[in-house]
């Protein structure tokens, strides 16, 4: 009878020792981490934290988060505004953090990223993580909008990749015409935040945009173009089919990747799945900056997620270093170079051995730096709320676009009206 | 007068219950109402009538209301139409109306999550059994229109039996000797129901239309499961928004505004 209770009595004391506090008491701190699934296989990411365990002797705990960003917001809102001290490190969506520092949920970590060293990083993400001119995260790895083209498909009939989306829509009518069963060019048209991404660049490339200095402006003649560009593509030439309405990213991969598409607009990460061995469109692939409207520039939305410090965190200097080693230049490579993040740091874009390994990366250096972040605002999770479904709407033929911009200018102003 | 006040104060507890749970509650969500909150921001700030000034302006807040008022009167008239005809039916006596009534029942019986999974399969337009019996390809759930009316549909499926239970049970407090009274002075079939079954019916389906009607007003399950809300189908735009307000904390304000609206997600 006396066993159990010995046995149960060392596993308490086991218990103990594992818990945090008792940890600290012998010196040893340890970095709870929260982040959302790692791409691919998990072991080098594993690798660079133990690397960091070595180099500071600070333990780092990482926990993965639910897949879908939706619930790692939640997740994030729900234990922040409860004011969790569970976790030191977060990682988070370009498009939270000025509404995460606006709730004082972020360490402020302008001591980490001077002045100086700020252009050393992308300039659209160091947009997204400064808010009142103070920065709350530090940029860890970047997304932006592409424009996927088949190379040998132009190069047969002769045409070049398209500059402004007037020419694309000539191209792909041309070719479709003389190709049969190709669609023209797709992209992700759902109701979701992606559909987001997707309309901002139509809108920048026509020189409108959401926001300008703090006010609503996304009705104008310019963002209604745009829209009406996007309807335009699918009802009226055709070159888009209305399953892009219900689209998100890996449907419309899928589509390109099996050689029924020959323009798809997507993010970076489809390229390395191409070009995979027994890939159908091997080698078949072009990459460039997305076209515009005439006489303007073009422009991609940015993505990525940011590395910040929890404010209530019990040890912020340790999770400082965390945040500070994740993001500098080796770890960045080593992530590039292993799951394919890519890099916030522009220099990279020029390091011989990522070139030699992913020749694809020194492209990217041009739509990485010009691309935009999404309306840099704390309400943007509201604002974003009332986009989707209007936009939704517009491309699905639904409502005009003037209707839905109308009606989302409206509901924006209502947004904002709650600073004043 | 000591009576009566020994009485009162018997009465007291339950009232100051019902005045916490159930008036509190409406002055309260009233105040709210008042106020542009953002409890993430700490942002607290009096605005007067303004939220309803801008769901006045909200065609989103106008489309829902005018679905969600389509819905309940289209609903609740045929299932009382039908639910007194069935009652009528099975308040004669035949041959194994137990069994019947119980068989009648089954639509209500069933979770309304289950039924509307069931719906959803019925109204598909490749594989559904509505259109294979009809010869047709309709996209039930896929055009507002329609959607719309396989809604409606879907709950007059379910809640008549409810209505016909209730009007049943009306009826057999309907005395028989005023039914003879009647037959006797020669009234007809037609005559003893307007002059008789009806009017002594009355309190009963007052109070069907009570139940049914706040019931069809705030409807959600059915609609959300049979439609998914409008998530899928760009089609129904309208009530996405409203449903994840409610599941994102950062948005109270929204969500707290949207508390009126939430009727909108019947918008199918």
């Amino acid at each position: 009878m006396l066993k159990p209770s010995i046995i149960s009595g060392l596993l308490i004391v086991l218990l103990c020792a594992c818990t945090a506090r008792e940890v600290e008491e012998k010196g040893i701190i340890t970095v709870v981490f929260k982040h959302g699934k790692i791409a691919g296989d998990p072991e080098p990411f594993r690798r660079l934290l133990d690397q960091f365990e070595r180099k500071t002797g600070i333990k780092v705990k990482d926990e993965t988060l639910p897949a879908s960003t939706d619930e790692q917001h939640q997740f994030y809102v729900i234990n922040l505004e409860g004011k969790s001290s569970d976790f030191d490190v977060l990682s988070m969506d370009v498009i939270w953090v000025p509404e995460f520092a606006r709730a004082g949920w972020l360490s402020d970590l302008s001591g980490l990223l001077p002045e100086s060293a700020r252009n050393e990083f992308f300039p659209g993400p160091i947009q997204a993580v400064t808010y009142n001119e103070r920065v709350y995260a530090i940029p860890w790895y970047i997304d932006a909008g592409l424009l996927y083209y088949r190379k040998e498909i132009l190069d047969k009939y002769g045409f070049s990749p398209p500059k402004t989306w007037q020419e694309l829509v000539e191209t792909a009518r041309y070719i479709m015409s003389m190709e049969r069963g190709l669609y023209g060019f797709i992209w992700q048209g759902k109701q979701y935040e992606g559909l987001v991404c997707n309309v901002l660049e139509y809108i920048w490339s026509n020189g409108g945009d959401v926001l300008d200095d703090g006010k609503a402006v996304i009705y104008s003649p310019e963002n209604i173009e745009a829209l009406r560009f996007m309807r335009d593509m699918i009802a009226e030439y055709k070159i888009t089919p209305p399953l892009v309405t219900t689209a998100i990213e890996e449907p419309t991969r899928h589509i390109f990747g099996s050689g029924k598409a020959l323009f798809m607009r997507n993010w970076p990460y489809a390229w390395n799945i191409f070009e995979r061995e027994g890939s159908p469109v091997k080698g078949k692939v072009g990459v460039t900056t997305l076209p515009s409207f005439p006489g303007k520039d073009s422009a991609s939305t940015l993505g990525g997620w940011q590395l910040g410090v929890n404010r209530y965190s019990r040890n912020p200097e340790a999770a400082e270093k965390l945040v500070n080693f994740l993001t500098s230049p080796e770890a960045q490579k080593t992530l590039a170079l292993t799951i394919g993040y890519k890099p916030t740091r522009n220099s990279l874009y020029r390091d011989r051995d990522l070139i030699r390994e992913q020749p694809f990366i020194a492209g990217l250096y041009d739509v990485f730096m010009k691309a935009r972040p999404r309306p840099v605002s704390p309400y943007y999770m509201m604002m974003t709320q009332v986009m989707q479904p209007e936009l939704s709407a517009a491309i699905s033929g639904i409502k005009s676009p003037e209707e839905a911009l109308d009606s989302a200018q409206k509901q924006i102003e209502y947004i904002l009206k709650v600073e004043e | 007068m000591r009576g009566t006040d020994r009485g009162n104060s018997f009465v007291l507890p339950a009232l100051l219950l019902l005045g916490i749970i159930t008036i509190y509650p409406v002055i309260y969500v009233f105040y709210l109402s008042l106020h542009r909150r953002l409890l993430i921001f700490d942002i607290s700030r009096y605005v007067g009538f303004d939220n309803y000034l801008f769901l006045s302006k909200d065609d989103r807040f106008w489309n829902a209301l005018w679905n969600t008022v389509y819905f309940t009167s289209v609903s609740v008239a045929l299932e009382l139409a039908l639910g007194l005809s069935i009652a009528l039916l099975l308040s004669r006596p035949f041959r194994f109306k137990g069994v019947v009534r119980a068989i009648v029942l089954i639509p209500w019986a069933i979770p309304t999550v289950v039924s509307a999974k069931m719906w959803e399969w019925i109204y598909n337009t490749d594989f559904g059994i509505l259109n294979f019996l009809l010869g047709i390809k309709i996209n039930w759930l896929g055009s507002p229109f329609w959607a719309m009316n396989s809604a409606v549909f879907m709950d007059v499926w379910k809640t008549t039996p409810f209505v016909a239970i209730l009007l049943m049970a009306g009826l057999q407090v309907i005395p028989r000797e005023i039914y003879q009274a009647a037959r006797i002075d020669g009234a007809g079939g037609w005559a003893v129901f307007r002059r008789i079954t009806l009017p002594l019916l009355k309190p009963v389906i007052l109070v069907v239309l009570i139940f049914r009607t706040l019931d069809a007003f705030r409807v959600f399950d059915a609609v959300y499961v049979l439609t998914g809300g409008g998530r899928q189908t760009p089609q129904r735009h309208c009530p996405y928004t409203p449903t994840r307000s409610f599941s994102r904390p950062s948005s109270s304000d929204t969500a707290q505004h949207y508390r009126w609206l939430y009727s909108c997600v019947q918008e199918a």
